[in-house]
């Protein structure tokens, strides 16, 4: 039984482990201004996917197809964007438009898996296995391979601007965190997201609407995977369907980092966050020390099981734990009466 | 009955099969011939070994996404040591494959027996963790037809019968019809004759009861894993011999979700416990004959990862809705 | 050559300090029915697993066939004949009859192949032993939950069982069924091979057992011969104490008004049929009957997770459709489960949390959040109000005792302010001194004008604390008793079609 402080505590001491590590193997590069920017604009695409898995795993469900559908909205956004050239409409509303367009495409995403899930009981894991090549299928049937690009300068804002020089995906990422924190542990969706998660028959028994709260997860997940479409085709000023394909193992591995139990039932935003600045020290100090992408494939993998296998000790101690804290206080009951 | 529906299954997804080959013969005459069902036979050997594997672990209650990577990261090793070693034998090629894929089917087995890590996360992990090693460590060049050895492209082209054409040239069904013909008999003797077999069947359906009868799991966990690596790895040598070049990169995007949509459409649970080799084998030949003739039904090649999702998507829906009416009788 | 088959001799087992069991001998003889019983707590489970060789004993010894084991592994409990049937059958619902019922063997015999004329004649072998039929081929999971039991015993004989052990084995099956098995296992005791089972529901503890063993906190209080044994001096052995009832009087005013609640010709096919009665506030209705009468399927339909294929359900005097709990919920009607462990609790969340699921929308605050201060205020309210035993709202709910729990259970739906309240087997597994406090709170509930329908097997419970009974059998209303002082034990039994309580052997 993980409790959040304990979990959140132990994620920031292994930040301040890490940083200080990697700040030390690299003088005077790590800990600067610039790095911080540049790792300020890396990490908001895979932050909000991990964002996404973690809401899903939260439900004790997964959503293998959060970077398909990353793929599918970006495509849709850039399809009306690279348009603007043509279209008689200001840039700001076309810009407006592009987005909207990512954003509703994402939640219909997000609705098709929900709907797979809670109505017709699929389990989540294959349920978005088949979504996720569905989406990018539609992604690469539309773009047939190729790349779009073009898009009005203003929108460029939103993947290369900053405000007063913090870069502005890092600031929407923040925002939404902060949303997210605040939908787990103060709406009711997000109380009924973790109850449910932890017991969907008695979700039930209590007079939830289980289907209804995994529409709304999976429709969140759907949106968290259109805003990171949105940062990255800014980022690049263009889309490849399949783009950031890595990201998925990557937003996993966050999600169980950050403290959210796969089985469902808990999660929080800030450990998700805290586990973002983890693997974003680890992944700077890897591309500084000049590993390949394919090192860091491996690393992450690594680090998958490494965290699993520490939890694994780490219920195994805990469950030693409380029967012994459980034994104590039943000892002075123990001669009749109530137990 | 339960027992009578599901043969109704494989059954149903029979008559689709010739319903299908049915129609495409009406639009493309050379489809139901010989040649060409030798030609199927050939490029779809290395799906049907990767589905057999894939299924026993379904079979067992678990799930592994990491058999693509194993299958070229054996793959793309045998062919680059083959190389350094000068031995042009595909015996050894096949041994030096096998062996990476048992050592990577063990190591699943190992994190999921005794960390007891959901085989999802398991296989994510390893899969990331030995494709990225070998692509870092041994390399990414790709190895083409010119440097490939001599072993893989004299495997590729060997035949077991040979027909002739009307021109005098021959046609043969390839050698790898013997391997996927011995893979399915090994499993299914494994499945029906064996107790370890057996158990498979019973961990899908209550893995506590198996547990509380003593049996040990881990071993038959160990057998799982190292099974479908064993697989996944001769599938790896099927493929470069089949195609005649090595690309570290390749296996992975393609093969996964249509060997998870083959097995699904034939009929296998995801949760475990039920599927037939029969279905198995019905549902490759089911996506083969869909990936064949995505062109001629219309469908640009570039629709064909959608076309696969929409496969699982479909297949799974329409399975567990028949499990909901039929819990309902 | 003695009777004996089994004596467990001064077993005493501590997990990490507590005291589960202590100094407790018991003996079976061969080819008995020996019954298990005590209260939630007192070792019977404990005392099973030992026998079992699941769990391994502090002190004392197992002695099987005059063989004294000091360290019984499970191996060599199963070598010498000892079978236990877990309440979740352990069967594989996905292979066959015969396969199930040969798999131990298989296991046991370290074979690596199968034959399946093996399985096939072993299963044969099997159910013919136990005089039972069922078709050999057929999954397991299409089988009846009775069927399936009946596999798992003929599984049990494969392994040339001499003691079945039983846990629980009535709870989910009907009273057609609990006869059968009750012939089954006549039919082993005839073969010589004994049965320990351990059951709570007393009529049917009388009905086959001949020989008693009570548990209570861990120690043996003794064992008795059935017949010696009734209802109330077993409760008091369980016990320690009598319950003492003091009948429910119901303030006859409020009965003026109309109904609250009003069912007419409810029906779901295979459940229940034809059903109709009538709930005004302040009462409280008991409905009893066996298991399968329909009653639990009954207030599941009320409550929205059983939706009726006829009839109509009237809400102060207006037709309603209870589609859903999150329906029921909002029209008043709360519902508290059979089974807190698994439909009742979050086990792995606080308590707080617990309470609050089906309250949010109180708690709401500015922008439409939740205000963390009003919630820490109404868990701890609820916590007071209900004296429920825990240090803050914020323990994890496996950590209570079963009454503990259950009042967590009961102060969620009392907290939606319900004005039908349904209660299933309220008291079910918990000590003496909670029932009776549970009670207390029921009387309060009704006595506030909540109408209550309590749902019970146990007669003495409903007597004492319904005002009006209504008795369901095998799916229909077949009596209902206007004044529950008016009607005797005995009377109410035979309406339930029980046996009763002691049967002269």
């Amino acid at each position: 039984m993980n409790t959040k402080l304990s979990t959140n505590l132990t994620l920031l001491a292994i930040l301040v482990v890490i940083t200080a590590v990697v700040s030390l193997i690299l003088p005077g590069q790590f800990l600067t201004a610039r790095n911080f920017a540049s790792m300020g604009r890396q990490f908001p695409e895979y932050g909000l996917l991990s964002l996404a898995n973690m809401l899903a795993m939260v439900t004790g469900g997964i959503d293998l197809s959060v970077t398909s559908v990353m793929s599918i909205s970006g495509v849709a956004s850039s399809l009306i964007l690279s348009q603007y050239p043509s279209l008689p409409l200001p840039a700001g509303l076309v810009i407006l438009l592009g987005i909207l367009a990512a954003l509703a495409v994402s939640a219909a995403c997000g609705l098709i898996n929900g709907a797979l899930i809670a109505y017709v009981r699929v389990p989540a894991i294959i349920a978005t296995l088949g979504t996720q090549g569905l989406f990018l299928g539609v992604s690469i049937g539309v773009t047939k391979g190729h790349g779009i690009g073009g898009f009005p300068d203003a929108f460029l804002f939103i993947g290369n601007g900053d405000l007063g020089g913090i870069p502005t995906q890092f600031i929407i990422f923040i925002a939404v965190a902060l949303l997210v924190g605040l939908l787990l542990t103060r709406t009711r969706q997000g109380f009924y997201m973790l109850m449910y998660g932890s017991n969907p028959l008695v979700s039930r028994f209590s007079g939830v609407n289980n289907e209804a709260v995994l529409m709304r997860t999976y429709l969140t997940t759907g949106l968290l995977a259109g805003a990171a479409s949105i940062i990255v085709i800014s980022g690049v000023n263009s889309i490849r369907p399949g783009y950031g394909s890595e990201y998925l193992l990557i937003s996993v591995l966050i999600a169980i980092l950050g403290g959210t139990d796969p089985a469902g039932g808990f999660g929080t935003a800030l450990g998700l966050t805290l586990g973002i600045f983890i693997l974003q020290a680890l992944q700077s100090g890897l591309n500084f020390l000049n590993f390949s992408p394919f090192f860091k494939k491996f690393m992450w993998g690594l680090l998958l099981l490494a965290v699993m296998v520490f939890h694994h000790f780490r219920r195994l101690y805990s469950q030693r734990r409380a029967i012994r804290r459980l034994a104590a206080q039943r000892e002075p009951a123990a001669n009749g009466g109530s137990v | 009955m339960k027992a009578a529906i599901f043969k109704r299954n494989e059954f149903y997804l029979l008559l689709v099969i010739a319903a299908f080959s049915f129609a495409i013969t009406l639009i493309n005459p050379a489809f139901l011939t010989i040649e060409n069902m030798f030609d199927l036979i050939r490029s779809s050997s290395g799906m049907t070994i990767l589905a057999i594997g894939f299924f026993v672990v379904l079979l067992s209650g678990g799930i592994d996404i990491s058999f693509p990577a194993v299958a070229i990261v054996a793959q793309y090793i045998s062919v680059k040591s083959i190389l350094a070693l000068g031995i042009d034998d595909i015996w050894l090629a096949f041994a030096i494959a096998i062996a990476i894929g048992i050592a990577f089917g063990a190591a699943n087995a190992f994190f999921i027996s005794v960390f007891r890590i959901p085989t999802l996360i398991v296989t994510l992990g390893t899969m990331n963790i030995f494709h990225g090693a070998m692509l870092e460590f041994v390399g990414t060049k790709a190895i083409m037809v010119g440097e490939l050895p001599n072993c893989f492209k004299t495997f590729g082209l060997t035949d077991i019968l040979s027909l002739p054409r009307a021109d005098g040239t021959q046609y043969g069904l390839s050698v790898f019809f013997l391997i996927v013909v011995g893979a399915l008999l090994a499993t299914w003797v494994i499945l029906r004759f064996t107790v370890m077999g057996r158990v498979i069947h019973a961990m899908g359906g209550n893995m506590e009861a198996v547990k509380r009868s003593g049996y040990n799991i881990a071993r038959v966990q160990f057998f799982i894993y190292c099974y479908v690596g064993f697989l996944a790895s001769i599938m790896g040598i099927i493929h470069v011999s089949l195609i005649s070049y090595s690309v570290p990169t390749y296996i992975i995007d393609s093969e996964l979700l249509h060997v998870i949509a083959a097995v699904i459409l034939g009929g296998a649970s995801i949760l475990g416990g039920t599927g037939s080799l029969t279905g198995t084998i019905l549902g490759v030949i089911m996506m083969t004959i869909l990936e064949k003739n995505l062109v001629m039904l219309g469908l640009s090649s570039f629709w064909q990862q959608f076309f696969v999702g929409l496969i699982i998507v479909l297949g799974v829906s329409v399975t567990h809705i028949q499990k909901r009416i039929r819990s309902r009788t | 050559m003695s009777d004996v088959f089994l004596e467990a001799r001064n077993i005493s087992k501590a997990y990490e300090g507590v005291k589960a069991l202590r100094d407790v001998s018991m003996t079976i003889g061969r080819g008995e029915v020996h019954c298990l019983v005590g209260e939630n707590g007192s070792g019977k489970s404990t005392l099973i697993k030992i026998i079992g060789g699941v769990v391994a004993a502090d002190a004392g010894v197992v002695v099987i066939g005059g063989r004294a084991h000091a360290h019984l592994a499970a191996i060599d409990a199963i070598r010498e004949g000892i079978q236990i049937i877990y309440q979740d059958l352990s069967l594989y619902p996905n292979l066959t009859v015969a396969e199930n019922i040969s798999f131990n063997q298989f296991v046991e015999r370290r074979a690596s192949f199968v034959s399946w004329r093996d399985v096939r004649s072993i299963a044969e072998r099997a159910l013919e032993e136990i005089g039972e039929q069922i078709p050999l081929e057929q999954i397991v999971q299409d089988l009846s939950v009775a069927k399936r039991q009946i596999v798992a015993i003929t599984r049990s004989l494969t392994q040339n069982a001499r003691l079945i052990i039983m846990d629980e084995p009535t709870s989910a099956i009907t009273k057609e069924d609990v006869e059968h098995l009750f012939s089954v296992i006549a039919r082993l005791k005839a073969k010589g091979i004994s049965t320990l089972f351990i059951s709570h529901k007393l009529s049917e503890v009388f009905e086959i057992a001949e020989v008693v063993t009570i548990l209570r906190d861990g120690m043996k209080v003794g064992d008795f011969p059935a017949s010696e044994l009734d209802d109330a001096k077993l409760t008091y052995l369980m016990t320690g104490q009598r319950i003492q009832y003091s009948p429910y009087r119901f303030s006859g005013e409020k009965k003026a008004a109309a109904p609250l609640l009003e069912v007419r010709g409810l029906t779901r096919k295979g459940q229940f049929q034809d059903v109709s009665f009538s709930l005004w506030p302040g009462e409280i209705l008991g409905l009893t009957g066996l298991i399968g009468s329909g009653r639990t399927e009954l207030a599941l339909a009320l409550f929205g997770l059983n939706p009726p294929d006829a009839g109509q359900v009237f809400l102060n005097g207006r037709v309603v459709r209870v589609r859903s709990p999150e329906e029921a919920l909002r029209r008043g009607i709360a519902y508290l489960p059979e089974d807190r462990l698994t439909q009742g609790l979050f086990i792995g969340q606080s308590i707080g949390d617990n309470i609050i699921i089906t309250i949010l929308k109180k708690l709401l605050g500015a922008l439409g959040l939740i205000d963390p201060l009003r919630r820490r205020k109404t868990e701890n309210s609820w916590l007071e109000e209900l004296q429920i035993k825990a240090p803050s709202p914020k323990v994890r709910a496996w950590s209570l005792s079963g009454g503990n729990q259950q009042r967590v259970v009961l102060a969620k739906w009392l907290a939606t302010d319900p004005k039908v309240f349904i209660l299933d087997g309220p008291t079910i597994g918990i000590d003496i001194a909670s029932k009776s406090n549970i009670h207390q709170i029921i009387r309060a509930l009704a006595e506030r004008g909540i109408a209550i329908i309590l749902i019970s097997d146990e007669i003495p419970e409903v007597l004492h604390n319904c005002n009006r009974l209504l008795v369901m059998r095998e799916g229909r209303l077949v009596r209902e008793v206007a004044d529950a002082t008016s009607v005797g034990e005995e009377e109410l039994l035979t309406a339930i079609g029980g046996k009763l309580t002691n049967k002269t052997a």
